[in-house]
């Protein structure tokens, strides 16, 4: 069995994809990792790169709002909201994002109208409601009703 | 939460402010500072955000000072407190691009919503100063008794 100590050199001939576990890095002589499960994810970790794991869109979803939101948060301006980059990765998302915007803006009224008109090309807000949230929010939820997408 | 706002203005850890509302996307700073807290104004080219319709959808000082002008602010030249006048500070970053409005106080404290967080009353403009908002460019000022709220 070897172990592969994170920063000090390895030799990469003894390891193979069977026998390969990562050591503690302060007991190099010991495995960093016992359960089974946790070996799993190490393997995962070490074979699968980030590129290549599937994420479903819903996660995606979710982390890139996270990430729009903490970004945004003291912004005043909807033109840097809505080209801050995970907001172009969401609409990017293309129409599987739209029930998740939706579902979000019911859930929690924000920005998202831009993203959504991008997405589907349509506008239900009128303009006297442009800027006021709460209308805006209810205008494409109305709107998301009348397409069958509501709950 | 003034964990969060300090972290993001850090300017504020040696300024005395308070937060004075709940956090909200519902209005930012520019509505905030001419007194309305239903609407987000900017001056967005997608055209989602609120913007008097007679002026132009660009970032840029010009076009604010523009849009405060329908409203019945002009220009002036410093932030000392003016008896009968109320007035604004509108920051702007390198780039001379708008990014916050301030409103003074009668006391000559400011009041600022900061985006969707909180709206805060901080007692010198330099606390916002730095990244994200830049600095203050000018000040604008208008008769109170033109407030609209």
């Amino acid at each position: 069995m070897s172990y592969a100590v994170p920063g000090r050199r390895t030799d990469y001939r003894l390891l193979t994809e069977e026998s390969y576990v990562p050591a503690d890095p302060q007991s190099p002589d010991r495995p960093l990792l016992t359960g089974s499960s946790q070996l799993l994810e190490a393997r995962l970790h070490y074979y699968m790169p980030i590129s290549r794991q599937r994420q479903s869109v819903a996660e995606r979803f979710r982390e890139l709002v996270g990430i729009w939101k903490a970004g945004t948060a003291p912004l005043s301006s909807a033109t840097e909201m809505a080209t801050h980059p995970a907001y172009q990765q969401i609409i990017g998302l293309g129409r599987d994002a739209v029930p998740l915007l939706l579902r979000e803006l019911q859930r929690e009224p924000d920005h998202w109208f831009w993203a959504l008109k991008a997405i589907t090309g349509v506008d239900p807000v009128e303009p006297r409601q442009r800027g006021q949230i709460r209308e805006m929010a209810e205008a494409w939820l109305r709107w998301a009703r009348e397409q069958g997408l509501g709950r | 939460m003034r964990e969060e706002i300090e972290r993001i203005f850090p300017g504020l850890k040696t300024d005395v402010y308070s937060i004075t509302s709940p956090r909200t996307p519902s209005y930012n700073c520019v509505a905030w500072a001419v007194g309305q807290v239903e609407t987000w104004w900017w001056p967005d080219p997608m055209e989602q955000a609120f913007w008097p319709s007679e002026i132009p959808r660009r970032e840029t000082i010009d076009v604010f000072i523009q849009a405060f002008g329908t409203l019945g602010y002009v220009l002036c030249a410093t932030a000392v407190v003016e008896p009968g006048f109320e007035k604004i500070a509108i920051y702007v970053t390198s780039a001379t691009k708008p990014t916050h409005v301030a409103r003074q106080l009668p006391n000559g404290t400011w009041t600022s919503k900061l985006g969707k967080l909180e709206d805060i009353e901080h007692a010198t403009l330099d606390g916002l100063n730095g990244s994200p908002y830049g600095s203050v460019a000018l000040f604008m000022r208008r008769p109170i008794q033109q407030q609209t709220s």
